[in-house]
C-alpha cells in the first residue's frame, strides 16, 4: 500500500478531507520524529515501539578501495512490532514469497 | 533507548500540533495504526511518505535452541514485521553524529596491526557512552589537520630548517614517511616506545628515517641557493621571527619543528599582542531557559554549535561544569559576525574556550581531554603552541599529530 493509499482510507475513516489528513499525518510524523531525535522512544499500541539506538564505530571491508574503513557511530532507528500485530500477519500469504 | 514517553503524552503532543482534541487525535492514532495492519495483510508493505516503510519478511524454517529449556526446537517459516525508515528520517535521527565521516584505513596501517588495533579496539569500547564532547572535534576540516606533503616539503628545503629535531612525533601518530630527517635514530625509538603504538614498525621507521636522512642531506646540497626563491612566502615569515616557528601560518599546524616551541612563551605572547584587530566580543546577555545547553545556545545565538566552548570561556565565572547550566542564570552571549569564517580573535577565543574545557576535563574525564586540546590546535595553533597553562606532553604530542 503506497501513501495515497493509505491517505485516501485514512480519509474515509476519519472523515476529514486528504488534504487535512495529510497534515494531521504530516504533524503525527514530526512529533514521533522529534522524540526520536531527543533519544526518547515511544509505545504505539498494536503497531510497536519505536526507540533509537548508538550503533558503535565499526570496521568494515569495501571491496572497491580493497581496504578496510571505519564506519563511524550512527544513530539508527529501532522498531519493535507489537506483539498482537506480528502474530496477526505471522502466517499470510508466506508461501508464495 | 533510556527514556520512553507514553502513548498519551504522544497523543496530546500529536493534538496540540495539529490543533485538535486528544480525542481526535487519539482516534487518528488508532484508525492509522489499523489501516497500517490491514494493509500489511493486504499488501505486505505500507509506505509512508517522509517517515518510513513497514513490511512484511518472510523468514524461512529454521531450527532454535529453546531460551528456557535449553532444547532445540524448529522455529516455523513465519512473517516478520520490519520498518525501514526513510532516508529524511534516518538523516534526522543521525544528525548528531551526522559529521562523522567513513575513514579509510589504508594500507599502512594495516603493517602495523597489533598497536593499532588495541586503540580502536579501546576507542571503540568507550564509544559506547558516546559523550557528544569528543565528537566535536571530528569537524574541523581535513586539510587542517594533515599538512599535504607539499606543505612539508617546502618547509623542508628551507635553509632555515634547523634540522628535524621532532618529526618522531608525527612518525608515531601517523604512518606517514614524510622525508624530514632524524639525528638520532635511538631517540626515535624511544619515542616510538613511549607512543606505544606500534611494535612491528620500528624496522620500517628506521629504514625511513635512513633514507629520509639521505634525501634530506642530498636536497640541502643541491638547493641550499635556489631555495629562496622556491619558498618566498615562508622565509618571509620566517624573516620575522626566525627563531619562533610557531608563526608560521594556520596551514602548518602539524609543523614539525612546532613541539620545540612550548618554551619562548613570551616572544610569541607579545608578537601576538602588536596584531592590530578585534580585542573584545560585543556581548549580550541571554538568560538561559530549561533544557538548553551550551550547545544548542551556540546553535541558536551563534550559528554553529561547534564555538559553544567560546560560551563557556566567557561565563567561567557563573559556569564551572560546562556540561550544567545552572537554570535562569544569565549568559553573555558574543556577537560573532560569520560563523563560517571566524576572525583571527574569535578563532583565538574559541581556542582558549577549548583550552578551559581541557583543563576542566583534565581534572573531571582525564580519558577525553586530549580531544579538546587537539581542537585548540585547530581553531588556533598558536595557543597550542603558547598554552595558558602548561598541558599534560603526552595529550600536547596528541593534540599536536592529530
Amino acid at each position: 500500500m503506497n501513501y495515497s493509499e493509505l491517505i485516501n482510507r485514512l480519509s474515509d475513516r476519519t472523515g476529514n478531507s486528504s488534504e487535512k489528513t495529510k497534515d494531521i499525518l504530516g504533524d503525527a510524523i514530526d512529533v514521533l520524529t522529534r522524540q526520536l531525535m531527543d533519544g526518547k522512544g515511544v509505545s504505539i499500541p498494536n503497531l510497536g515501539t519505536f526507540g533509537t539506538r548508538i550503533n558503535p564505530e565499526k570496521k568494515v571491508y569495501n571491496p572497491h578501495y580493497d581496504a578496510y574503513i571505519m564506519v563511524p557511530r550512527k544513530r539508527v532507528v529501532e522498531f519493535t512490532p507489537a506483539s498482537g500485530l506480528k502474530d496477526d500477519v505471522k502466517f499470510i500469504g508466506g508461501e508464495d514469497e | 533507548m533510556s527514556e520512553k514517553i507514553t502513548f498519551k503524552e504522544l497523543v496530546d503532543l500529536i493534538a496540540e500540533q495539529s490543533k485538535q482534541s486528544h480525542a481526535s487525535a487519539n482516534s487518528f492514532v488508532h484508525e492509522l495504526v489499523k489501516i497500517i495492519e490491514s494493509g500489511l495483510k493486504t499488501s505486505g508493505s505500507v509506505s509512508i511518505s517522509g517517515f518510513g516503510k513497514f513490511e512484511l519478511r518472510w523468514m524461512n524454517e529454521r531450527s532454535g535452541i529453546h531460551p528456557q529449556t535449553g532444547e532445540e526446537i524448529t522455529i516455523p517459516a513465519q512473517n516478520k514485521v520490519v520498518f525501514k525508515p526513510f532516508k529524511a528520517l534516518r538523516e534526522e535521527i543521525n544528525k548528531p553524529y551526522s559529521f562523522l565521516k567513513n575513514r579509510l584505513i589504508s594500507g599502512e596501517y594495516e603493517a602495523i596491526p597489533a598497536g593499532f588495533d588495541e586503540e580502536m579496539a579501546s576507542e571503540s569500547g568507550k564509544s559506547g557512552t558516546a559523550t557528544p564532547n569528543r565528537d566535536t572535534f571530528h569537524d574541523s576540516p581535513k586539510d587542517q589537520s594533515l599538512p599535504t606533503v607539499d606543505e612539508l616539503l617546502i618547509i623542508h628545503d628551507n635553509p632555515h630548517f634547523s634540522g628535524g629535531k621532532s618529526l618522531t612525533q608525527m612518525d608515531s601518530s601517523i604512518a606517514m614517511p614524510p622525508p624530514i630527517a632524524l639525528p638520532d635514530e635511538d631517540k626515535i625509538a624511544v619515542e616510538v616506545q613511549k607512543a606505544g603504538t606500534f611494535k612491528w614498525s620500528y624496522a620500517a621507521a628506521i629504514i625511513i628515517a635512513l633514507i629520509a636522512f639521505i634525501l634530506l642531506f642530498y636536497m640541502m646540497s643541491n638547493t641550499t641557493e635556489p631555495d629562496i626563491t622556491q619558498a618566498p612566502a615562508q622565509s618571509e615569515q620566517l624573516l620575522v621571527s626566525p627563531e619562533s616557528p610557531a608563526e608560521i601560518t594556520e596551514n602548518d599546524i602539524t609543523d614539525p619543528e612546532a613541539p620545540m616551541v612550548p618554551d619562548p612563551d613570551p616572544v610569541v605572547d607579545t608578537d601576538d599582542a602588536d596584531l592590530p584587530v578585534q580585542t573584545e566580543f560585543t556581548t549580550e546577555v541571554y538568560s538561559v531557559e530549561p533544557g538548553q545547553s551550551l550547545w544548542s545556545i551556540a546553535e541558536s545565538r551563534l550559528g554553529n554549535p561547534y564555538l559553544w566552548p567560546l560560551l563557556y570561556h566567557l561565563n567561567r565565572d557563573i559556569l564551572d561544569n560546562p556540561n550544567q547550566l545552572p537554570e535562569a542564570s544569565d549568559l553573555n552571549i558574543p556577537s560573532i559576525s560569520n560563523p563560517d569564517n571566524l576572525n583571527s580573535f574569535e578563532r583565538e577565543q574559541v581556542a582558549l574556550g577549548y583550552f578551559s574545557l581541557y583543563e576542566w576535563n583534565r581534572t573531571n574525564n582525564p580519558d577525553e581531554a586530549r580531544y579538546f586540546l587537539w581542537a585548540v590546535g585547530v581553531f588556533s595553533p598558536e595557543i597550542l603552541d603558547s598554552p595558558p597553562s602548561q598541558p599534560d606532553p603526552d595529550d600536547l604530542a596528541f593534540a599536536r599529530n592529530r
